[in-house]
């Protein structure tokens, strides 16, 4: 046992019988040891300070469940993991909560986002030349008319799925003549 | 730093002497106590099964109650443990009752094995389940109560555990209590529901554990 743990472990018994210069001690070493373990795994400084503040306040709230005999170091890592774990559950819960299903968003992307370079009326010709009537007209209809997949489907007969597919297949031959 | 400065401040302000709790093993043997002082009530006011002379020369029926008794031994003391955020550093005590769960899996397809050929089934089913889950619900509530004072970090875990041991109590009151020698029934009616009632721990642990 080092000479800085018998400290803590001695700080805290102390603690634990009222003495509040020994807590505040205490809670300042913790804050101390606990620091480069949050900051290894947050991203940010206010979010290492935030999650510093719950386990002290933790460490507070369960101290009568240290009683001075076992090392303290365990207790308060476990206090720190929970509190640390507890944190990033909800954090990454409300980044779900506000994050934005990409289906619901592809309906409203005129444009495509990933080919911005090469516009349709530059190549129009050669979708008329290279490609299959029914692929040709979902282009057009998808690029120059500024249809959606949905409404090119619907306008076509066909499934939004099936419009995706044809579309995809379009691209990959337009890729692969073009490139030449 | 600053606001950790002002907490640290205010949270020395606020403490005074801290009565700690007591050691788990003391808080466990409390909660055996209970259990045992609430199961012996139980027989008195329902009754022992009237063959329960004949049911003890059946090795497999004693070995099924041994292993019951230690289940709500080792779930009384993994709870107990559990309450504390550190397990009080005694995790692979807190973790033990998983293997007598193994063990009573075990015990539980030899008996299966040697019902040949198969008692016969009583007239009820569902109605031991219940029995069982009414008999825990007052150690459940007790022992979560008693817990909810600890700070638990493993709370789904404990939820569970805790949830368990009052299980095993109204299953050994049952098998106490029930003429029945039908190891189907026992199976299905009484100890898969422990299934989905450690599922409900688990649940119940996040909603009153959480501190």
């Amino acid at each position: 046992m080092t000479e800085q743990t018998a400290n803590l472990e001695a700080l805290m018994r102390q603690s634990l019988q009222g003495d509040k210069q020994a807590y505040a001690e205490l809670l300042r070493e913790t804050a101390r040891m606990l620091r480069p373990y949050l900051s290894n795994r947050l991203s940010f400084d206010s979010e290492v300070e935030d999650v510093l503040q719950e386990i002290l306040i933790s460490i507070h709230k369960a101290r009568h469940t240290y009683d001075g005999e076992r090392p303290y170091k365990p207790w308060v890592y476990a206090i720190a993991r929970f509190r640390l774990q507890d944190y990033l559950r909800m954090h990454y819960a409300d980044q779900l909560r506000h994050a934005v299903d990409i289906a619901d968003v592809e309906n409203n992307l005129h444009e495509d986002v990933t080919e911005s370079d090469i516009s349709y009326e530059s190549i129009s010709g050669e979708v008329e030349k290279l490609l299959p009537k029914k692929q040709a007209t979902i282009l057009r209809l998808m690029h120059h008319d500024g249809y959606t997949a949905k409404e090119t489907a619907e306008k076509l007969g066909m499934t939004e799925s099936a419009v995706k597919v044809a579309a995809h297949r379009a691209y990959k031959v337009l890729r692969e003549k073009l490139e030449r | 730093m600053a606001d950790i400065e002002q907490l640290v401040e205010s949270l020395a302000a606020d403490t005074t002497e801290v009565r700690p709790a007591p050691h788990p093993f003391a808080l466990a043997l409390k909660w055996v106590g209970a259990g045992a002082a609430y199961l012996v009530v139980s027989l008195i006011v329902s009754g022992l099964r009237p063959d329960l002379d004949h049911a003890l020369q059946n090795p497999l029926y004693i070995a099924e109650l041994v292993a019951l008794l230690l289940i709500f031994l080792a779930t009384a003391f993994s709870a107990a443990l559990l309450a504390f955020p550190d397990m009080h550093q005694k995790a692979a005590l807190a973790y033990s009752p998983v293997a007598l769960f193994v063990l009573f899996v075990l015990l539980m397809l030899a008996a299966w094995h040697a019902d040949s050929p198969p008692a016969p089934l009583p007239v009820h089913s569902w109605q031991c389940t219940l029995s069982i889950i009414l008999v825990s619900l007052l150690p459940g509530a007790w022992t979560f109560y008693a817990m909810r004072k600890y700070a638990s970090t493993h709370y789904q875990w404990a939820g569970s555990i805790a949830v368990l041991s009052a299980f095993s109590i109204g299953a050994l009151w049952l098998r106490l209590h029930e003429v029945n020698d039908s190891i189907h029934h026992v199976l299905l009616w009484h100890y898969l529901p422990m299934l989905a009632v450690s599922l409900f721990g688990l649940w119940l642990g996040k909603k009153l554990l959480k501190w």
